[in-house]
């Protein structure tokens, strides 16, 4: 699996098309759908960086999405640090975190093959979920800020606005990623890495730096959701499991490593997912279409690649 | 023959001595009472240690029949396999007198085949699906469970709104909407609000007169990765209801007000019924005039003398106050379980099945305990829940009427 720049073309059609469609008959659907959607995008994002670049499967991606929420909310029960300000000591936490994660367990696992990455990143997983539970048990915990409720009014439509901050953060950290891959002599060395890790390490690239630099960053991108996620959620020692899930198949619609993929495949899978909540009687039918959707998506690559 | 008779004569006093000593000791074992709770869980873990509690009071008063009582707890982790596991092994390894527990239906429904067995006296406080109910049958008299059915406490509420209306002319109750979760508990929930519909379109059951119009709505819990409830809350709001009830857990509550207030839906009612509340969820701005049905409040203590007990001797033994009424239920299945036992004067089954159907017990959650028939079942204790509201922080008691500890704030306004 490698860094790539995909084509993203057939993405793009199917999202403009949707936008297009969903825009005319329900206009709050698309705006939750492109937040949600935004959200998702952002949180699949460095699991498609540690994929992608180092070939690491990681099932304990949701789990740090976790501590990342925990270490913002013992920071505003603490010491009243409101979670938007506290994104930035979070970032910092995960980062840290991430590096100890990986000197003392990921680095033994690269290039072993996916089964033993699965059961060691497996094993971090219920660790941390156990570790929750003994310190704050399963009771859910929030941190209500009244913002997280604001709405803005436009005649006699009103729609929320806290979360179009996802939407802002997604594609600025997209954008600056883009950048950063592009414009630093580090982002070429993760280029590089991505491609091919032995051809870079023979032209001198240390690539045990970059796979470091690569796990800390993914992390802290987590962090910093978290930080942004916890006026608006409920946090309990399984609150980021399901967003593995939703992480891999996003992953895998937009294709490997392909970071315009992952924000265009999360935009259009929250769309998809919102216009069937929006639908009286079928709310329930939104897991099947976010599915239906993965996988009609990645057929369909399958045959335009054929 | 001189030599024979001593023999026989110290044959004889052995006999007796041994056999004596035989029902000592038999007078000194204690009285085993076996548990399953979900350990990890607040309403498993504050169960328990509310069980603790009346054991040690139980003990501390002598025992019963001048016996210890032991409670020996195994954690079901919420998962059948390892609840009905835990009934086996209490039943053959610990060999108790009587299994007590709780909480979750797909683990009780798992245990009833072992339960069924072993048929010793079973009185449990949890499991409120009906599923259990018809799994136990009407032919099991061993069998004594504490907790309303799910079909009882949809009717409790009915009746407490009717009484509501009638105290407060300004409550009217014409139409209900009902935000369910995906899965089993919520679908229950609303195939049991559809069945009360279309009985009261008829002019019957609970609800006649009190639910001309009825709609419902899913939505993905957040405890299973949900979280997003804008467009069911925007079909609520479209619907208009006199009365909202979302049927979920204690993760969406937060999320869902906080949503409520986006997209500006107010109904005159707003009402819950999760399991438990999230922490401190009665220090959140949110939480005001939220009305949710429940067995037992804080507030309980001012009206009724029985749960002021309960709650400072389980503050003094655990230093942690009660949250979850499966803490005085869990005391309640001890005192009923061990009142049977006394007033039987013994440990025979028959005798203590029918102490028990006898016993009116006044609980800690304000109602008196008394065994009734049920739709199947022919030992069902309590029948209706309360309902509650957060005002000011606190849960106050607004139905019934008899231990109500504030009246109802209406309509719901944030």
């Amino acid at each position: 699996m490698k860094i790539n720049q995909k084509k993203t073309s057939w993405l793009f059609a199917i999202l403009f098309f949707i936008v297009i469609i969903v825009g005319i008959w329900d206009a709050s659907a698309l705006i939750y759908g492109l937040q949600r959607g935004s959200l998702y995008a952002l949180i699949a994002l460095p699991l498609a960086m540690v994929l992608g670049i180092m070939d690491i499967l990681n099932l304990a991606h949701g789990e740090l999405l976790t501590v990342g929420l925990y270490a913002s909310y013992v920071l505003f029960i603490n010491f009243s640090i409101d979670p938007l300000i506290s994104t930035l000591p979070v970032f910092i936490f995960l980062v840290i975190l991430g590096g100890i994660i990986y000197f003392l367990t990921i680095k033994k696992v690269l290039g072993e093959g996916h089964l033993p990455q699965l059961l060691l990143t497996f094993g971090i997983s219920i660790m941390l979920i156990e570790l929750i539970k003994i310190y704050w048990t399963t009771r859910p915990r929030n941190v209500y800020r009244a913002y997280a409720s604001s709405s803005i009014t436009i005649g006699n439509f009103r729609i929320g606005s806290y979360e179009f901050l996802y939407v802002f953060l997604a594609f600025a950290v997209f954008l600056l990623l883009k950048l950063f891959l592009k414009k630093t002599r580090l982002g070429q060395a993760v280029y590089a890495v991505g491609q091919n890790p032995r051809g870079a390490e023979i032209v001198g690239i240390n690539v045990d730096l970059v796979y470091l630099f690569i796990f800390c960053l993914s992390s802290g991108i987590l962090g910093l959701t978290a930080g942004v996620m916890l006026p608006r959620v409920s946090i309990f020692p399984l609150t980021g499991n399901p967003f593995s899930l939703i992480s891999f198949a996003l992953v895998a619609m937009a294709g490997m490593g392909s970071i315009n993929g992952i924000l265009l495949a999360g935009i259009t899978l929250g769309i998809a997912e919102a216009v069937i909540q929006a639908i009286p009687g079928y709310g329930g039918w939104s897991d099947l279409v976010f599915f239906g959707v993965l996988i009609a998506v990645i057929m369909a690559k399958n045959i335009q690649e054929a | 023959m001189k030599k024979l008779s001593v023999v026989g004569i110290i044959f004889l006093l052995v006999v007796i001595t041994l056999s004596l000593s035989f029902q000592i000791r038999a007078d000194e074992d204690p009285i085993k009472i076996g548990a399953v709770n979900p350990l990890g869980d607040i309403t498993g873990r504050q169960s328990t240690n509310a069980m603790e509690l009346a054991v040690k009071e139980l003990n501390e008063a002598g025992g019963l029949l001048g016996r210890p009582v032991e409670l020996i707890v195994i954690d079901s982790e919420l998962r059948p396999e390892k609840g009905a596991s835990a009934i086996e092994r209490l039943a053959t390894s610990d060999e108790v007198d009587f299994f007590v527990g709780g909480m979750a239906s797909s683990v009780h429904l798992a245990q009833i085949p072992t339960l069924k067995r072993y048929e010793k006296i079973t009185v449990w406080i949890g499991a409120a699906s009906h599923a259990i109910e018809e799994a136990v049958g009407p032919d099991e008299d061993w069998y004594f469970h504490l907790h309303p059915w799910d079909y009882q406490q949809g009717a409790s509420y009915a009746y407490g709104w009717k009484d509501i209306e009638e105290k407060h002319p300004e409550v009217q109750i014409d139409s209900l909407f009902l935000a369910y979760e995906e899965g089993a508990f919520g679908t229950d929930s609303y195939e049991s609000y559809q069945e009360y519909f279309e009985s009261a379109q008829e002019g019957e059951g609970p609800y006649a007169d009190l639910m001309e119009d009825f709609s419902g709505v899913s939505f993905v819990s957040a405890a299973h990765g949900g979280g997003d409830y804008r467009a069911m809350l925007r079909q609520a709001m479209n619907y208009d209801p006199d009365l909202f009830i979302w049927a979920g857990y204690d993760a969406d509550a937060v999320p869902m007000l906080s949503q409520v207030r986006e997209i500006g839906f107010s109904p005159p009612i707003y009402a819950g019924s999760p399991p438990g509340w999230p922490e401190d969820f009665g220090d959140s701005p949110l939480a005001e005039n939220v009305v949710f049905f429940g067995m037992w409040a804080k507030s309980l203590n001012e009206v009724s003398p029985v749960a002021q007990h309960f709650w400072d001797e389980y503050i003094a033994m655990h230093d942690d106050e009660p949250v979850t009424y499966f803490a005085p239920l869990g005391y309640t299945n001890i005192h009923f379980l061990a009142k049977g036992v006394e007033n039987a004067g013994t440990l025979e089954k028959e005798a203590v099945i029918e102490s028990l159907r006898e016993i009116e017990y006044d609980s800690p959650v304000g109602t008196t305990l008394k065994i009734s028939p049920s739709r199947i079942i022919s030992n069902q204790g309590f029948s209706e829940q309360k309902i509650i509201q957060w005002q000011d922080g606190v849960q106050e008691i607004i139905w019934p009427f008899d231990v109500a500890t504030s009246e109802i704030i209406y309509p719901y306004e944030w």
